[in-house]
């Protein structure tokens, strides 16, 4: 008798919480068969990029055939797998530079934060030594810089360009090349200064990668360092 | 060894000292080597190693070094890396075995945290190859010495007895136990690996992309050693000077 009674108020409970959830997801009043999937869409390739639908429809007034149909299909990952999804396609009209031009929309030349992320994680470099660690955050947060003032002709985009360049050593830096561009002792510090402020050896990069540094060698230092 | 604590102890005397330790001992004349140098017991060792220090600093007095050549290395330390070059280098050349705390030279770490800012420092190290070497005094069976023509302290395997005494001596630690030689090993400055085929420098030096290690005879006065070491305004500073043992592995900020 009682097991019944808990099993219907029970019963009852789940059905008023399912309710009480669909009416607060349709009090937020975004409809996403008029505005397209109110999750961002996000691109792993070539790099990582995100679209914001909402921004485009609902804030701007965009209709879903404005870009679905010749520059975009409907369908999910369609055009990076066209490998043609580039920023010089871009800067050619095609996909998102049929806007984004500087006259109908912002320049795909500028404002790359918009839809490209500044890399949270360190840049690793373990050639020609190991190891070096440029923090993309400090250099934008710290010192204003936009991702324009190194990746212009100074670095690539790319992962791992500037590692397979034979050019990539402290004697390019002291001409003035690579991080030597601002590390010149005006701009920003000496690069044959402070070696330790980028280069964090093997040890350090055992630690960013999880492992203990010390763990393979005995305890054979000397006390007092 | 903790040298402050034998320090304390009592001169042992020269009753047990082996015979020709004695006629050395002997034929310096001034036999109280107690008064000599300071009175401790690494002073027993035999004299032609002892000099070196010039009034109080470490750097060696010219023109008094027992040997034809004099080799030593100076670091410019806050070059240094930690890139490891110098480590395969070494293990490659000198066949250093892996595991079982064997090591030639190696490269120590500090990390502070200064107003939110990590520092790191790094510092390498070997061998000091000390003109008054405490493992070269205390080994029983004269497997670790001084070679007469460089300086450097090295091995007689074949003498060697495997005791490591001279382990427990080294203010370094810079010794391990060879599983494949079954004896003491450590750095010798590339001694038979490539001096002997006429290289100049050691392997570790030749392979340090920053310049940090400077090998070379202390008694040239044409080297770079000797002339960062003695140039006036340079600091220099050796690691546990304290201890006594003239190490000649020298470091400085260029």
């Amino acid at each position: 008798m009682n097991t019944k009674l808990f099993t219907t108020v029970g019963a009852a409970m789940l059905a008023g919480s399912f309710l009480l959830v669909s009416n607060a997801s349709a009090t937020d009043g975004y409809d996403e068969k008029k505005f397209g999937p109110k999750s961002l869409i996000v691109w792993e390739k070539p790099v990582k990029v995100t679209f914001d639908h909402r921004v485009h429809t609902d804030t701007i007034g965009l209709d879903c055939n404005s870009c679905h149909g010749e520059l975009f299909a409907m369908q999910r990952g369609i055009a990076p797998k066209t490998g043609k999804l580039t920023m010089a396609a871009l800067s050619d009209g095609q996909f998102c530079g049929a806007c984004h031009d500087g006259k109908t929309a912002f320049d795909s030349d500028t404002n790359c934060t918009a839809c490209h992320e500044v890399p949270e994680d360190p840049i690793i470099w373990t050639k020609p030594v190991k190891a070096v660690v440029f923090y993309h955050q400090t250099h934008t947060e710290q010192y204003g810089l936009d991702c324009d003032s190194c990746h212009n002709e100074v670095f690539s985009m790319k992962l791992g360009t500037a590692e397979k360049a034979p050019d990539f050593t402290m004697k390019s830096l002291y001409k003035g090349r690579y991080c030597g561009v601002c590390h010149d002792g005006e701009t920003a510090f000496a690069s044959n200064t402070l070696c330790n402020t980028c280069h964090i050896g093997a040890k350090g990069y055992d630690r960013l990668m999880g492992v203990d540094p010390h763990a393979a060698a005995d305890d054979h230092a000397p006390s007092g360092h | 060894m903790d040298i402050n604590k034998l320090e304390g102890e009592k001169n042992e005397g020269i009753e047990t000292l082996p015979s020709d330790e004695r006629r050395n001992f002997l034929k310096m004349g001034l036999a109280v080597t107690g008064v000599f140098l300071g009175g401790t017991v690494l002073s027993l060792t035999s004299v032609s190693t002892a000099k070196g220090g010039n009034s109080g600093s470490v750097i060696p007095v010219e023109g008094q070094y027992p040997y034809p050549k004099h080799y030593g290395m100076v670091m410019r330390q806050n070059n240094c890396i930690d890139c490891e070059k110098c480590l395969d280098a070494c293990r490659e050349t000198n066949h250093v075995p892996k595991g079982h705390g064997a090591w030639r030279t190696d490269i120590q770490e500090r990390l502070t945290t200064i107003d939110g800012v990590e520092k790191r420092e790094f510092r390498p190290i070997l061998c000091n190859h000390c003109n008054r070497p405490p493992c070269v005094r205390v080994c029983p069976t004269k497997a670790t010495y001084k070679d007469k023509e460089t300086g450097i302290v090295v091995m007689d395997y074949d003498k060697c007895i495997g005791c490591k005494t001279c382990m427990a001596a080294c203010p370094y630690n810079a010794r391990y136990f060879s599983h494949d030689k079954y004896a003491i090993d450590k750095c010798n400055f590339c001694l038979d690996t490539r001096l002997a085929e006429g290289h100049k420098d050691t392997a570790c030096a030749a392979a340090c992309p920053a310049d940090v290690r400077i090998f070379g005879d202390l008694k040239d006065t044409t080297t770079e050693i000797y002339k960062i070491l003695h140039k006036p305004d340079n600091k220099i500073w050796v690691i546990r000077p304290e201890c006594g043992a003239l190490p000649n592995v020298f470091y400085t900020n260029t």
